[in-house]
């Protein structure tokens, strides 16, 4: 560890307590404010009207609704889907064939499909909400050139394919931090062991399996750990999308924390449900970590 | 060291590039449309009328509030982070893998799920305005930055301290120059995370902010294309082109060092 015999560090402790106060109180805060959302968790409190102030304590009752009533264990199975297809599936193997494929390819082709990629990852959630409710609307791009031209009737995607179209909007999305994120792992692999394998006789997929896979399983436990929790809590883009709908088919986890939060203003049993996701991104995380681990 | 690209890979790439880009067909050809209707179609005039209208009135204050609230949660946490993260990276707290490890949590928190109590607390305190905004975001930000940055802070090595402190050098003039420089790349990657983060973000401002006045534009184009029944097309995609410009322009401008800052995410989380 780096020793504490540094002088102009221990000449200079006030300082840097002083330093530290700020973040220490703003990290303070968020430590009251999440203990605040679970004792919340335990009341019956409103958003509005007279339970918002004469609230009262409802002990365990709000997290029996959870597994008794309707809309969370349904919300949970929508958000598991939608994680395993647009982050899993869509975001991290689209990102690593990416990393995989474009780092043998000229500079030149590797910048245009960068940027284009890219492009998705920096447009504001609402700007690409609004950009796919455009194209897989009933005049837009999907259906004017797959579908009219073959002599079918436009079909209205947001609401016959909800579910697997805010997916892909997802993947489109949010594909570019996999593929940069595997593109910088991929550059850290040394170039000697590839060379090594191929002298061996490895194929071009045993290079990748075998040899640039098991190297970078730190980066992909990592990677998987971010996309995993982003994916899970994701709000805007499904909410500006569908709001949920239709019927249900598109409330995740987030989405239907809001509607029953800040639309019904619900707020006690709002707050179990997020302690509700906390607990579950506690575990995978717990999961994700134990992999990052292991090969020590 | 791979073999050159076949033609396939190159065809498949370049397909893809075309896929991905598709969407903003749409948006552009509209948003240079005065006379858009809102169809995919080309355009039979063309011109900057939309545009000035995305500028002017609400809608360019809307601007500006964006920029406040990016800006200004940005460099918030960064100076936080910054004066934090050092201090973690260089002395041995007792706690600190406890606190590290706390943050670790924290990152992990889903944001909606302490709206609440961060609307209470601003609400109590006057704070349901852009600086209340900030503030907030800069709480849920700061964990995450101020691993980052304390990542950063280790890769520098304390022996380039030593020489400066033994030529004389004191504490402040250590950090400002030699270990900011240093993690240059770093902190400008945490900088640009914290200004897309805030600059995209739609629930916290939705509820902060109430009157139109102080909506930034993720909520000025949400409360737009939300409206039933005449929607000005044009507008709206001359604004969502406005709304997306600042945050790709950071990016490019930080291009080169976003790929350095980016292998350093990986080494640990």
């Amino acid at each position: 560890m780096k020793n504490q015999a540094n002088p102009w560090l221990t000449g200079n402790l006030f300082v840097l307590a002083l330093g530290m106060l700020p973040a220490i109180l703003l990290i303070g805060a968020l430590l009251y404010f999440t203990a605040w959302a679970f004792a919340f968790s335990f009341t019956d409190l409103a958003l509005v009207g007279k339970k918002s102030v004469e609230w009262s304590w409802v002990g365990f009752e709000n997290f029996e609704r959870l597994f008794t009533r309707r809309g969370f264990l349904e919300s949970l199975w929508t958000t598991v889907i939608f994680v395993f297809f647009s982050a899993i599936v869509g975001q991290s193997v689209l990102g690593f064939l990416l990393a995989a494929t474009l780092r043998g390819t000229q500079s030149s082709i590797r910048g245009v499909v960068e940027v284009c990629i890219m492009l998705g990852w920096l447009l504001p959630d609402i700007v690409a909400a609004f950009l796919w409710s455009a194209t897989t609307s009933q005049t837009g791009l999907i259906n004017q050139l797959f579908v009219v031209p073959f002599g079918f009737k436009p079909i209205n995607f947001i609401n016959d394919y909800a579910l697997p179209i805010v997916t892909i909007a997802n993947v489109w999305k949010g594909t570019a931090w996999s593929y940069l994120l595997f593109s910088a792992a991929l550059d850290s692999v040394s170039r000697e062991v590839v060379e090594a394998a191929k002298v061996d006789g490895a194929t071009p997929f045993q290079r990748v399996w075998l040899v640039q896979l098991p190297i970078i399983r730190p980066h992909i436990a990592t990677n998987m750990l971010f996309i995993t929790i982003w994916t899970f809590t994701y709000f805007p883009l499904i909410f500006a999308m569908t709001g949920g709908g239709p019927g249900r088919q598109t409330e995740t986890l987030a989405v239907f924390l809001y509607n029953q939060s800040f639309s019904r203003g619900n707020l006690g049993f709002g707050s179990a449900i997020s302690v509700a996701m906390l607990l579950i991104v506690g575990v995978l995380s717990l999961f994700y970590l134990r992999m990052l681990r292991e090969p020590k | 060291m791979e073999n050159q690209p076949s033609r396939l890979t190159a065809i498949a790439l370049a397909f893809m590039a075309v896929i991905w880009v598709s969407p903003f067909s749409w948006l552009v050809l509209n948003a240079f449309n005065p006379l858009s209707t809102g169809q995919l179609e080309i355009p039979k005039a063309f011109g900057f009328d939309n545009f000035g209208l995305a500028v002017s009135g609400n809608a360019g204050r809307q601007f500006l509030n964006s920029i406040i609230i990016a800006a200004g949660t940005a460099t918030l946490s960064v100076i936080v982070g910054i004066s934090a993260a050092y201090p973690l990276s260089r002395l041995r707290i007792p706690g600190r893998n406890a606190f590290l490890w706390t943050l670790v949590l924290l990152r992990m928190l889903p944001s909606a799920g302490v709206l609440v109590p961060l609307y209470f607390a601003a609400q109590r305190s006057g704070l349901l305005n852009q600086l209340g905004v900030i503030v907030a975001l800069t709480i849920l930000n700061l964990p995450f930055t101020l691993l980052l940055l304390k990542n950063f802070f280790d890769t520098v090595p304390i022996e380039l301290e030593e020489a400066a402190y033994v030529e004389g050098a004191s504490l402040i003039q250590i950090v400002t120059k030699i270990v900011l420089p240093m993690s240059r790349a770093g902190i400008a990657v945490v900088w640009f995370f914290s200004f897309t983060g805030a600059w995209n973000e739609f629930l916290l401002p939705l509820i902060f902010a109430r009157v139109q006045d102080a909506f930034p534009m993720s909520v000025g184009l949400y409360a737009a294309f939300g409206q039933q029944g005449a929607i000005n097309y044009g507008f709206l995609t001359a604004f969502s082109i406005l709304y997306a410009a600042p945050a790709i322009g950071v990016y490019f401008l930080l291009r080169r060092n976003m790929n350095t800052g980016f292998a350093g995410v990986g080494v640990k989380g």
